[in-house]
């Protein structure tokens, strides 16, 4: 029963003819997988709240940073698009590691990026939710009750387990509904951003200067001019000022590490994307994350270019540096004693407390939209370590009324519950969590290892697949774009682990806690491997053969 | 102890038969099952021109010469298609008669289907290794009858068969999936023909049903959602649930020791349905990967151990 034909790029012919078969669908919409490669990299949560470290490089050219990086994640995404065209609906890098590097490694480096140090993220993502929606709408309100509350330890804490609630309520929904609910946000969510956008470019800096003034003495009782105040703190607090269009190309380089905390991941959803029909299209994930990552960069841009117009590029990073110095290091307290949230300060260019409240509901849709996938490449993850049986079989286990992977969610939740609490209630431990980006790009960094040798040590796969033709001066195209990417990330991971001056905070030298916490989890996933292949082994099962190809001839 | 090795969905990738019939030797099974849809999803034309052939796969058309031919043919082989050498005005007939095209794919399927029938049997030959192969809801009616004539590969659609002390019953028939394929049941119907091999299996604890279709809501049935116009919904990341619930009710009423599925490829996985051990090893044919599981029977303990494996 052959009933459809398919043509080619230029019409005339068919290239295929297809029958009635279970699962030949049309191709998916490269729309809704760029919504979740722009949600991974979303600009408003990840965004705003990783440029307000880049103070630290005052010289830095912050624009020509974004843009050098986004060249740079390009060759990420080419990798990644590369390995779904290969070897779709794997589950991953733990796939890709395990089939390429072996069963061992595959699972040791996998695990620890998106199992272990995705409990990590949970307390991060709260803490965003914390200054981007909790704290700036209960000043807003005047609800001195509930910032004081969010302003605590356990305020911290409580953060916390609203965003693991809101992830596990999202797993038991599902993605389709999840989906659904990713939309509506994205939608409202743009919203708010063009009502921020215009606020800011039709506003002058000295309309600012008065609104910043105004709210700062009706929300957070300070006196005088608040706007300078701020800039004076931030000299204390040892920001240096340099203007925003200075370029020196070492420190462009060293803001890196700072914008890899959000513009590292538009290859999250890479693991998602699934069987694509018509020969495995290298185009369709490539250009959905291509564009997530792109039209992500053209926004940030836009944002920063008027926060500078009218906030001031001074005030930008001096607000961040006092505030800083003032929560962390016990430094004089600022003016607005919040996060210096850019959406609630573009709010203040409107003199009504309802309408800045509801720019703070509607922008905290970029939050809601985004913190719900949290978990999701870590449940499939430990799906697929589960059914390889180097996790107990109950891991997988999914609920037969709501199919709700509990195995796994208590696998992420329970742990991210105590991570949570030591993120809360012991300050010292802080640092481990700056190296929440840098353990899971060494996870990349595995993957795009395995993409450099594939050609070679996969041959069978490779030379099946649909980039086998392409190449670069001979060498096959991925290789050549996954060694640029490993330089990429090894630069990131050496100034992370070696910055002299500990510039992100993540130096191994000043942050040995750090080091002990990872080395342990290396040491666990290492442990929980070899204990496995033990018991399977006294069970007769041989794990070492889960990926063992069986000869054709 | 019988060891029991379970792959499915092949499509026709030639490479996973080739693997298929290998993995015995491979993981020391003494049965090879194959659970359905072994047939291909499209033809590849390789259009002779000009003294050279054109064929476009996963691209751009390209022109191959006589030499290299061989090769393309390999390769869309080991992707589950069906490469048919043919004039460019057999190219235009067969786009423009849907009847003649028809019948063009019912000959090179089966003829797939007879070529991996002698393969089995030059490789099982001498071997004692039984293996058996039901079609699945995707391979058409007249498959049947080339497995029959097979001289080694055992046909397990509607029977009930001894596995070394344990019973197995099969079926490739599914409940209605959107694309109306060729064993398509309604709930009810299947029930019934489940129910016809099931009931004369006389202890379930030492029962195999070897049914393509998974169980509803199992999660082994988990699909990539899809609209009326047959494309996938939010990026390919919403799932639903289309297994059967006859085949469900099924396991749950006979409780048999393992049921084997398929069907659904992006659902692998392993799980317990009260005593039942239900397992979807998956399909990833298309990459020439063989996804399978490898089940340890034990007449006492009933599952000594499983694993699933990706050879």
């Amino acid at each position: 029963m052959a009933d459809t034909t398919m043509g080619t790029a230029t019409g005339k012919r068919p290239a295929l003819f297809l029958r009635n078969a279970t699962g030949l669908v049309k191709a998916w919409s490269t729309f809704d997988a760029f919504i979740y490669s722009f949600w991974s990299i979303n600009l408003i949560t990840l965004g705003l709240y990783g440029m307000s470290y880049v103070y630290w490089v005052p010289d830095g050219q912050l624009l020509a940073a974004i843009v050098i990086f986004g060249v740079l994640t390009t060759f990420l995404v080419i990798t990644y698009a590369m390995l779904v065209s290969v070897m779709p609906r794997t589950g991953g890098d733990y796939a890709w590691q395990s089939r390429v590097l072996g069963g061992g490694l595959g699972f040791v480096l996998s695990i620890t990026g998106w199992w272990f140090t995705l409990f990590l993220w949970a307390p991060i993502y709260a803490n965003i939710l914390n200054v981007q929606f909790f704290l700036p709408l209960a000043y807003t309100l005047k609800w001195a009750g509930v910032s004081t509350f969010f302003t605590s330890q356990t305020g911290l804490f409580v953060s916390c387990l609203i965003v693991l609630a809101f992830v596990s309520i999202v797993v038991t929904l599902g993605m389709e509904t999840y989906a659904r609910i990713q939309k509506i946000c994205f939608w409202i969510g743009l919203v708010g951003l063009v009502v921020v956008c215009g606020l800011l470019l039709f506003a002058s800096q000295s309309d600012f200067q008065n609104a910043f003034n105004r709210e700062a003495a009706s929300l957070f009782g300070a006196s005088g001019n608040a706007y300078q105040s701020t800039i004076d703190l931030g000299t204390k607090a040892g920001y240096t000022q340099h203007n925003f269009g200075a370029f020196s190309l070492g420190p462009v380089f060293l803001l890196m590490p700072f914008l890899a905390f959000y513009l590292l991941w538009p290859n999250w959803g890479a693991t998602l994307y699934g069987e694509v029909r018509g020969a495995k299209d290298i185009r369709k994930p490539f250009w959905s994350m291509f564009w997530g990552l792109w039209v992500t960069i053209g926004l940030v841009g836009l944002v920063m270019i008027l926060i500078v117009k009218t906030m001031g590029w001074q005030f930008y990073n001096s607000a961040n540096a006092a505030y800083y110095n003032y929560a962390l290091y016990g430094g004089d307290a600022t003016p607005v004693t919040t996060w210096p949230y850019p959406v609630m300060f573009a709010g203040w260019l409107v003199d009504n407390h309802l309408f800045q409240a509801l720019l703070i509901i509607v922008m905290g849709l970029w939050f809601f939209g985004w913190a719900g996938t949290l978990f999701l490449s870590s449940t499939r993850v430990i799906f697929a370590a589960a059914f390889d049986r180097v996790l107990p079989a109950w891991a997988a286990n999914i609920s037969a009324k709501r199919r709700v992977p509990y195995g796994s969610l208590v696998l992420m939740i329970v742990p991210s519950i105590v991570i949570s609490a030591v993120y809360s209630y012991v300050p010292k431990f802080q640092s481990v969590f700056l190296d929440a980006t840098a353990v899971l790009a060494l996870t990349f960094l595995a993957t795009v290892v395995a993409a450099i040798i594939l050609p070679w040590r996969r041959k069978d796969l490779y030379d099946a697949s649909p980039i086998a033709n392409y190449k670069v001066a001979g060498v096959p195209t991925i290789t050549v774009v996954a060694v640029i990417t490993a330089i990429f990330l090894v630069f990131m991971l050496y100034e992370w682990s070696f910055n002299s001056s500990n510039l992100y905070g993540t130096s191994f030298q000043a942050t040995l806690n750090s080091v002990y916490y990872f080395l342990a989890t290396y040491v666990v996933a290492i442990a929980i491997y070899v204990a496995a292949r033990i018991v399977r082994s006294r069970q007769g099962i041989d794990l070492r053969r889960i990926h063992h190809e069986i000869p054709v001839e | 102890m019988p060891k029991v090795f379970f792959a499915t969905d092949l499509h026709g990738s030639e490479v996973c038969w080739k693997k298929f019939l290998n993995a015995a030797k491979f993981y020391d099974a003494d049965v090879l099952i194959c659970g359905g849809d072994m047939t291909g999803k499209a033809i590849v034309p390789i259009v002779s021109e000009n003294g050279h052939y054109t064929v476009a796969l996963g691209g751009e058309r390209e022109a191959v010469t006589a030499d290299q031919v061989g090769e393309v043919e390999a390769n869309i082989r080991r992707k589950g298609y069906y490469p048919l050498r043919m004039s460019v005005e057999r190219l235009h007939e067969l786009d423009q008669d849907p009847a003649k095209r028809a019948e063009c794919f019912q000959e090179v399927m089966l003829e797939g289907v007879d070529r991996w029938m002698k393969m089995a049997a030059e490789k099982l030959r001498g071997s004692g290794i039984r293996c058996f192969v039901c079609p699945g809801n995707d391979d058409e009616m007249e498959v049947d009858d080339v497995v029959r004539r097979s001289e080694l590969v055992e046909l397990g659609e509607g029977r009930i068969v001894d596995v070394d002390g344990f019973s197995m019953i099969s079926t490739g028939w599914s409940n209605p999936t959107p694309w109306k394929t060729h064993r398509e049941d309604s709930e009810e119907e299947l029930g019934k023909r489940i129910e016809s091999m099931a009931s004369q299996v006389s202890d379930s604890s030492h029962a195999i049903f070897n049914l393509h279709c998974p169980p509803f809501r199992s999660g082994l049935d988990e699909a990539p959602a899809i609209d009326a116009d047959l494309k996938l919904m939010h990026g390919g990341r919403a799932l639903r649930p289309v297994g059967s619930t006859a085949v469900r009710e099924a396991i749950e009423r006979h409780q048999p020791l393992l049921s084997l599925h398929g069907h659904i490829h992006e659902s692998k996985g392993a799980v317990k349905i009260g005593k039942t051990l239900s397992i979807n090893p998956g399909s990833a044919y298309e990459e020439g990967m063989l996804m399978g599981a490898i089940i340890q029977l034990d007449p006492k303990k009933g599952i000594k151990s499983y694993q699933l494996v990706n050879g």
